[in-house]
């Protein structure tokens, strides 16, 4: 089952929220709302292709969306101070990441319920995903347990 | 040739194209005026250094993510009629991409003179790139802006996080780094970090921006506007300065590229410099060893360790203890950013580092590197870039 989280503060008039009718990359924020972490990959070949691209280029009739496991490793992450966005404000010391999943792709996001003291590199964690409109659902990583 | 090079081809550019002359304004934390304005008058004062005038001047090569047009430039310039003109993106990425272009067109006949400029207002806390996000993000931005990811310094961050980790990098060598170029700047008039010198304990109780990144390892928010004339080698013989010869240059995006976040390059996340020294250094009949100096992208004091490694001057993993024993200042063996950088002169997208380049070359430096015979001018890493080998005749 998927976890679902909640911002602490009301979502700021400021907050970069992604435009989730992109016509390439709307499945992934479909599947973020229904708690899924969708990826594209090649069926003939397996290997998952990120960023996602458009069905009409060339070989598009082989790219199929999938739901990945929601498990991966940090690759690496960094701790957000001041001066930061005032959307995002509340959230300092804000831990921002860089994830390889489990099937391979590589992917942007940051840490809820974790410190940053108890970071490390190569550690394990899942996806979570965080509701931050009717319509924006971000997936965001909480150390695997 | 196997690797699909045409070098023939590229020898029609190959020192036939040279840069000569350059102009900045003083920088500043506010210079009151747009850049609009700002460009006009580098580009001047680029053509008074070479000896031309406005109506030499039929093309124009600009790194640009604003909306300043050619041809008003080119008026205000007194240009007769513009025939040939570029913008170029991608912010540091660009500088000298715009090289590149200019000498292309000369090159091949569809331009005489060419002037390359970056004028950019950034000193300002208005400009913060946050305050550009009221709408709602599209395109490669969607991929990192929405979870917080938007300061360069956090987005480079995670460059260096994973190299210190893999590789032993430590703050020390970032510091190195930070403290070479303030080294540089004090001896720079225009260096805004002049007076200001630098050293380890300072550097190292710099307040966290972004873990593991700090204060000292971000560069300027400088207010600019910088130019140079690009012409044939032809033409430069008739000129006022000693041409400064565009030996090599290359642009390059890497492979499966995003725009700002782009950690898709490859499973080792190299940075697309990577990609742009192997076409630069091919194209190249000199090499790393030849280079006098080398002016290396630092927007924050990692790309300067990174880039070490990308553009060959040590094997990958070796860019901090690179930076030990004052190989990188000057009287070292590489000396980096003679003229203070964008950590300590003035941060324009690295506009600078090509002025540098070409004093370095044409033996007037501040910092002058004896006998400098050859040097490297790169751009960002992280996003499509490019570099530049200039050499003298």
């Amino acid at each position: 089952m998927a976890e679902f989280v909640e911002d602490t503060q009301p979502l700021h008039p400021d907050y970069p929220l992604p435009d989730v009718d992109d016509p390439v990359m709307r499945p992934f924020w479909d599947g973020a709302r229904d708690g899924r972490l969708m990826q594209q990959r090649d069926r003939l070949t397996g290997a998952v292709v990120w960023p996602p691209k458009p069905l009409y280029c060339k070989g598009g009739d082989r790219f199929e969306w999938f739901e990945a496991s929601g498990k991966g490793r940090i690759y690496t992450w960094v701790v957000a101070h001041e001066p930061f966005l005032p959307a995002m404000r509340h959230l300092l010391p804000h831990i921002m990441v860089v994830v390889d999943l489990a099937e391979g792709a590589r992917i942007v996001g940051h840490m809820v319920g974790c410190t940053p003291e108890a970071m490390r590199f190569d550690m394990p964690v899942r996806v979570v995903f965080k509701r931050l409109t009717e319509r924006v659902t971000l997936p965001v990583w909480r150390p695997e347990r | 040739m196997s690797d699909g090079l045409d070098r023939d081809l590229f020898r029609r550019i190959q020192d036939k194209v040279a840069v000569v002359g350059i102009g900045h304004l003083p920088f500043a934390k506010d210079i009151g005026r747009p850049i609009s304005d700002t460009a006009v008058e580098a580009i001047q004062l680029a053509l008074n250094d070479a000896g031309l005038e406005g109506e030499d001047v039929d093309g124009m090569s600009m790194l640009e993510m604003e909306a300043t047009h050619e041809v008003s430039i080119a008026r205000r310039l007194g240009v007769r009629q513009l025939t040939w003109w570029d913008k170029i993106s991608y912010g540091g990425g660009a500088s000298s991409a715009t090289l590149m272009h200019a000498a292309a067109a000369v090159a091949s006949g569809l331009a005489t003179v060419v002037t390359c400029h970056r004028a950019r207002n950034r000193g300002s806390r208005a400009s913060r790139p946050w305050s550009q996000e009221r709408v709602l993000v599209r395109d490669d931005k969607a991929l990192h802006t929405p979870w917080g990811l938007i300061r360069p310094v956090d987005v480079i961050g995670m460059w260096a996080h994973r190299h210190m980790h893999e590789y032993g990098t430590t703050r020390e060598h970032l510091g190195n780094v930070a403290i070479a170029a303030r080294r540089h700047a004090q001896r720079n008039p225009f260096a805004m970090m002049r007076g200001r010198p630098l050293d380890m304990d300072t550097y190292l109780a710099g307040r966290v921006i972004g873990y593991p990144l700090t204060f000292y390892d971000c560069c300027l928010e400088t207010d600019g506007a910088l130019a140079c004339v690009v012409t044939s080698v032809e033409r430069a013989r008739d000129l006022r300065q000693k041409p400064v010869l565009i030996h090599s240059v290359a642009q390059a995006s890497g492979p499966n590229p995003v725009h700002l976040a782009n950690y898709n390059n490859s499973p080792g996340m190299e940075t697309t410099s990577r990609w742009c020294a192997e076409l630069l250094w091919k194209r190249s009949l000199l090499g790393p060893r030849d280079m006098g100096c080398a002016q290396i992208y630092d927007a924050f004091t990692p790309l300067v360790v990174m880039g070490l490694e990308d553009y060959g001057f040590c094997k990958r993993g070796e860019g901090g203890p690179f930076t030990e024993g004052g190989r990188i200042e000057i009287g070292g063996t590489l000396p980096v950013l003679t003229s203070g950088g964008g950590l300590s002169e003035a941060y324009v997208h690295g506009f600078n580092l090509l002025l540098e380049g070409v004093r370095q070359i044409r033996g007037t430096s501040v910092n002058q590197v004896p006998e400098c015979a050859a040097t490297l001018v790169t751009g960002a890493s992280g996003v499509a870039t490019s570099a530049v080998v200039l050499r003298g005749q």
